[in-house]
Parts: structure tokens; C-alpha cells; sequence
């Protein structure tokens, strides 16, 4: 993928740099919000990375300054401010994913994978499949091996969103985020009991684990 | 309508009126006396005149002549506004326009039947005198007099409705100007309760009393708002600069694990991390709680549904506590209204009433939470059967960064309740601790 990394720190810029590099990606580095406008209204590239504090133009202006200009590549802000609003006022501007200050690179390369987009034809796919274990999502049904799994609404919604990022890690806070709608962090270990529970049901019987945990990162569901 | 009829400039303008027309009704009784006096001291000179004009032009002896000067008076005054009679001592009509006067001499006021008239006649001035052995009695009616006061007062009522009817409307114009003028600041005030502090009250060119008030007003809102941005950016800049040294901390622990390999540096390097993860944790809690409480978010507000809410709760935590031995039991009743509310807030409200439950209690306690719909408000109670709070630890649980002496060893930042309160005063709504006996309970209760 080709990135845009548009942070005016210059040691954050450079870890977040190296690390896309060594994931096999091309990175452009800016430290000024103006010049990156002109940048990614020029070039194409696949996920912006724009820090919200930057000299020259701030990162909300820059974003909807690439909005107005019709350009729609998706932009995922980084920010030391976790306000309640803040996040709200990103996704208001036309940014589509959001991450605190510290993060782990792991959890930026996680959300950057998941935005990136996907060829269409895997989001109209009623069945999803990840080596025997298959769900089918308008008879909300779940099986593997041909096995009938039974499984709750929610481990459900897990589930699905695990396989539609087959693959990819996907961290704690994306489930969160996406599976219950919690833009907190819970003091318990709420992912960790329902990814334990939806375990049980779909890799326990069986031979071989699908459902991996990555340590210090997050899951990934894959053969 | 109702509250027009109250507004402080249409009863400045009742009370201006109602003084202008009581002084109106008193000028006008004191002008009439004086036109009554004026007029009776002329009806007097005439009268006298003519009495005069008789008397004077005829000597002893001219009885003829003098009957004929009465007569041809009384013929010139037919209808009996004047009148003229001539008599004998004895009392034998000579001359003139009625056939009675009353006894003794001198001026008098009598009314019309001494003179035989009929009554609505009126009362009549008289002077009777001797003229030459003779009484003669001049007289004139009040009528006309009556007619002039009657026309004066007739006007004063009329001034005085057209004051009337002038000041109701002056008072209606100025009370809808003035009602203008005072719901825009009402207005401006309730943007700016809302939490948009940019709001200011348009300030007119008339430099009254509102105008100047206005101004005032928003001078103490620029003040404000500059300190509310003065906080924000303080905020924004110890975010920046607190939080830009510990990603890079972040960013060395996490290049140096990489590059170490070695069990004993990662784990000492994981602990490191997961010490900033704990720091920052506690750093964006005290920076929420700060921004709710700066009210700001209450724009967002919509009607929200608290049932959804709980069921993504349970959704949550059930499977949670029953991995800890605990039990979680959430309830609502059906078809509750729903509140004025940020989902994400009310959401995480919830969520730290049970996780602070969870932490706090040990293994085989139950917990519930439930909304109920009282008369007056919806009720949301977060109960449980673990040791409870002290009741003198109660009020502080709220305060930031407090942790009970039970709890300090416990993981949690001690924010959680103090985020919990500023989500419901944001609200509107009051967070009372009870003693569950045994146990804590929490009630939450939302007006409506």
C-alpha cells in the first residue's frame, strides 16, 4: 500500500515510518498540514495517516479541505486528545478512524490494514467462509466441518467481524469499537471473556485453531 | 397574549396611563369649578344689568311704561330662559312671563316650580327688588350654564378615552419591542447554557438601559468564553506536551523489546508499557471528565433509548461476571420513555457502575442493574450484595483520583465514579450511594 504519514514529530514519524516500511509499504512523510494538502491532492494514495496538532494547516482543516476537493481516500487521525468530541469532530470532518496518543504500532498497522479498501465484492457476500468455518449472514447460521455451531447475537457480530478481516490482526479496541460500541476502555476484560466464550463454540471441538491471539496485539482469525 | 399583559414595559405604560388620567379627571373637576363660578358671577352681572336697565329708566308714576318694558322683555325671551314679572306688594300680576314668584327680596337661587314652571325646567337665578312701589323680579335659567359645564365635561371624557385607548396601544407597541429585545437575550442566554459560549446578544444602536445591560452581558460572556478557551488550550497543550513525551517513552520501550529478543528485558519492558498504558489511562479519564463537565456535549443531546442501552450492557458484562463467579442480573421495564441523552455517555455510565461493582465485590456476589419508571422520573439502580461503602466514604467516592481504603490495592484509576457524576449532572440528573443492606446501592434518577 502506498501511505501518507502526515505527523509534525519527528521521532513518531519516523517509528510509524519504519514500522509501515518493514510491514512492506510505501511511505511518504509530511510535517506540514498545507504542503500535505497539495500532496494527497496530487498523488494517489491508499490511507492517510494526519496527526490533528500540525503546523501550517490542522489536521480537521486538511481533511476537509481533501473532502471538498472531491478526494476520498480514507484517513484514519491520530491525536493526543481522547476529548469526548474530539473523536465525533474527526469523523464529522470526513476522517474515518480515529487513534490516541501513545499508541502501540501494532494498533495503528491493525486500523490502517482494516481501512484500507477491500474489493467490493467480499462486502455483498452473504456467505463468509474461513477454511471450514462458514457463516451465512442472512440465515444468521454458523457452521464448521459441517457442523452446526450455535452461537449469541453478539458472538455473532464477533464472529463476523473476525472473518471479514481474515487475516488481520484486529486489536482489542476495534472490537470494542465495532462489536459493542464502547468508545471507553473497559477496566474488565470484556473482549477477552467473549473471545474466550466464542472460542469454545468454534475452535475447541475441533482439530485445528482458527482463532489466534496475537500477544500485546490483538486476534486473528485464519487458517 | 397572557404574557404581554405582564411584561415590565406594558405595565410601565398602565401605570404612566392610569396617572395621566387620574390627573386628567381632577384638572377637569377643578376646571369646571371655576368655569361653574365664572359663569354664575356673569349670569349675576347680567341679571343685575337688566334689573338696572328696568328699574333705572322709569320714575314714580311711569307704572305704565314700565309694565310696558317688562312685557316687551318677557316677549323677547318666550321660552322662559329669562324671565321678567312685575307685581303689586300685594301680590297683582302687572307684567311678565310667570305667574309666581317666591316671598322677600334680594337674590336668590329657586328652583323652576316657585315660579310655576315645570320641574325639568331647572333652577333659576333671581333678583326681586322695589322699583317704584312695585316688586320686580329678573331672573335667568341655569340651562345654558348646565349646557357649557355639561360640553366641558363631555370633552374631559373624551380626552380621556382617547388617552385610553392610546395608551393601551403605546403600551402593547412598546411591550412587543421591549418583549423582542428582552427573549433575543433570553434566547442568546440559553444557547450559551447550551454551551455554545460563541453565542452574544445582538446590541442595538439606542444605548438604553437594555442595550447597556446587553452589553454588559456580553462582555461578561467574552470574559468567559476567552477563559473556557483559555482552559481548553491549556488542556489541548498539556495533552500535546505531556502525552508527545510519552509516545516517544512508548516508542523506545517498544523498539527496544523488539530488538532485545531476551525474556527478562521484554518482560521488564512489558511492564513499562503497560505502566504508560496506566498513566495515559488515568491522563485521558481526568481530561473527559473535565470536557463533560464543561457542558459542551449537552448539544449533542437527543432522545435515547435506555433499553438499548442496558442490553448492550448485559450484551457485555453478564458473560464477564459470570466468569468471575459473580452474577449480573439487568432489567428495564417495558416501554420506557426515552431520555434526553448521549448514548456513548449513558453507555459508558452504565458500564462503570457495573465494572465498579465487579471489581469491588468478591466472587458469589449478585449485582443488578435496573431501570424503573417512577412518577416523575426514570430510575436507574445499580445494586449489590458485596461489603458496601462506609457510609462517611460515601460523599468522597465521587471526588477525583479518591480511592477507598479497601480499594487501593484493586486495579482502577479512581476516576470512575467521578466520570460517573459528571455524566449525570451533565444530564440533569441525581447519584445517590444507599446501603443496599448488605451491600451498595446506586440510584440514578433522571427527571423528566
Amino acid at each position: 500500500m502506498r501511505l501518507l504519514v502526515v505527523e509534525d514529530d519527528i521521532r513518531t514519524a519516523d517509528y510509524v515510518r519504519h514500522g509501515f516500511i518493514e510491514a512492506g509499504h510505501v511511505v511518504d512523510v509530511m510535517a506540514d498540514g498545507r504542503d500535505a494538502l497539495a500532496h494527497a491532492t496530487r498523488q494517489n494514495f491508499d490511507v492517510l495517516i494526519v496527526d490533528r496538532m500540525l503546523p501550517g494547516l490542522d489536521g480537521l482543516s486538511l481533511v476537509r479541505g481533501l473532502r471538498a476537493a472531491r478526494v476520498m481516500v480514507p484517513v484514519i487521525f491520530l491525536t493526543a486528545v481522547n476529548g469526548v468530541d474530539d473523536r465525533v469532530e474527526g469523523l464529522e470532518s470526513g476522517g474515518d478512524d480515529y487513534l490516541v496518543k501513545p499508541f502501540a504500532f501494532s494498533e495503528l498497522l491493525a486500523r490502517v490494514n482494516a481501512l484500507a479498501r477491500r474489493p467490493p465484492a467480499q462486502t455483498q457476500k452473504t456467505v463468509l467462509q474461513v477454511a471450514d468455518l462458514e457463516i451465512d449472514l442472512t440465515r444468521r447460521s454458523c457452521s464448521r466441518a459441517g457442523v452446526n455451531i450455535d452461537l449469541l447475537p453478539r458472538e455473532f457480530t464477533l464472529l463476523e467481524y473476525l472473518m471479514r478481516n481474515e487475516g488481520r490482526v484486529v486489536t482489542r479496541t476495534m472490537l470494542l469499537e465495532r462489536v459493542w460500541d464502547f468508545h471507553f476502555d473497559p477496566q474488565t476484560s470484556v473482549v477477552e471473556t467473549h473471545i474466550s466464550r466464542l472460542r469454545a463454540k468454534i475452535d475447541k471441538p475441533f482439530e485445528r485453531p482458527l482463532l489466534h491471539t496475537l500477544r500485546n496485539s490483538g486476534y486473528s482469525l485464519h487458517a | 397574549m397572557h404574557s404581554l399583559l405582564r411584561s415590565t414595559p406594558f405595565r410601565v405604560a398602565v401605570i404612566v396611563g392610569a396617572t395621566v388620567l387620574v390627573s386628567l379627571v381632577i384638572a377637569g373637576l377643578v376646571a369646571v369649578q371655576l368655569i361653574q363660578t365664572e359663569l354664575a358671577q356673569r349670569m349675576d352681572r347680567a341679571i343685575a344689568d337688566d334689573f338696572k336697565v328696568i328699574a333705572e329708566a322709569y320714575g314714580e308714576g311711569d307704572t305704565v311704561d314700565m309694565i310696558d318694558s317688562v312685557t316687551s322683555h318677557a316677549a323677547a325671551a318666550p321660552n322662559r330662559d329669562w324671565i321678567f314679572v312685575l307685581m303689586q306688594p300685594d301680590g297683582t300680576m302687572l307684567a311678565g312671563n310667570v305667574t309666581r314668584v317666591p316671598a322677600g327680596g334680594g337674590w336668590m337661587t329657586v328652583p323652576a316650580a316657585e315660579l310655576g314652571l315645570a320641574e325639568s325646567a331647572g333652577r333659576y337665578r333671581l333678583r326681586i327688588g322695589d322699583v317704584a312701589g312695585n316688586r320686580l323680579a329678573v331672573g335667568q335659567s341655569f340651562a345654558e350654564s348646565g349646557d357649557i359645564v355639561r360640553l366641558a365635561l363631555g370633552s374631559i371624557a373624551w380626552a380621556g378615552a382617547v388617552i385610553m385607548v392610546l395608551v393601551a396601544a403605546m403600551g402593547t407597541l412598546i411591550a412587543l419591542r421591549g418583549r423582542r429585545r428582552i427573549s433575543n437575550i433570553a434566547e442568546t442566554m440559553e444557547r450559551v447554557g447550551r454551551g455554545e459560549l460563541s453565542a452574544r446578544i445582538n446590541v442595538g444602536p439606542r444605548a438604553d438601559d437594555i442595550d447597556l445591560l446587553s452589553r454588559q452581558v456580553n462582555a461578561a460572556l467574552d470574559r468567559l468564553s476567552a477563559l473556557v478557551e483559555g482552559m481548553r488550550q491549556v488542556s489541548v497543550n498539556i495533552a500535546h506536551d505531556l502525552k508527545t513525551p510519552l509516545n516517544r517513552l512508548a516508542i523506545s520501550i517498544e523498539t527496544a523489546s523488539a530488538a532485545a529478543g531476551g525474556e527478562p528485558l521484554v518482560g521488564l519492558l512489558g511492564q513499562a508499557t503497560s505502566e504508560i498504558a496506566q498513566i495515559n489511562a488515568t491522563f485521558d479519564a481526568l481530561l473527559r471528565i473535565a470536557q463533560i463537565e464543561a457542558g459542551a456535549r449537552r448539544g449533542r443531546f437527543v432522545p435515547t433509548d435506555i433499553a438499548s442501552v442496558l442490553a448492550r450492557i448485559a450484551d457485555a458484562y453478564v458473560d464477564v461476571a459470570e466468569e468471575q463467579r459473580q452474577t449480573l442480573v439487568v432489567q428495564w421495564d417495558e416501554g420506557l420513555p426515552p431520555i434526553e441523552g448521549d448514548a456513548e455517555l449513558l453507555t459508558q455510565l452504565c458500564a462503570n457502575l457495573v465494572e465498579n461493582a465487579l471489581r469491588h465485590t468478591p466472587p458469589g456476589t449478585q449485582i443488578s442493574l435496573t431501570a424503573r419508571n417512577a412518577d416523575d422520573a426514570l430510575v436507574l439502580v445499580c445494586a449489590d450484595n458485596g461489603p458496601g461503602i462506609a457510609e462517611s466514604e460515601r460523599s468522597r467516592v465521587f471526588e477525583r483520583l479518591y480511592r477507598g481504603d479497601k480499594s487501593r490495592s484493586t486495579p482502577g484509576s479512581g476516576l470512575g465514579l467521578s466520570l460517573v457524576k459528571a455524566i449525570v449532572e451533565l444530564h440533569g440528573a441525581t447519584i445517590v450511594l444507599e446501603d443496599n443492606a448488605p451491600g451498595l446501592r446506586v440510584a440514578v434518577r433522571f427527571p423528566r
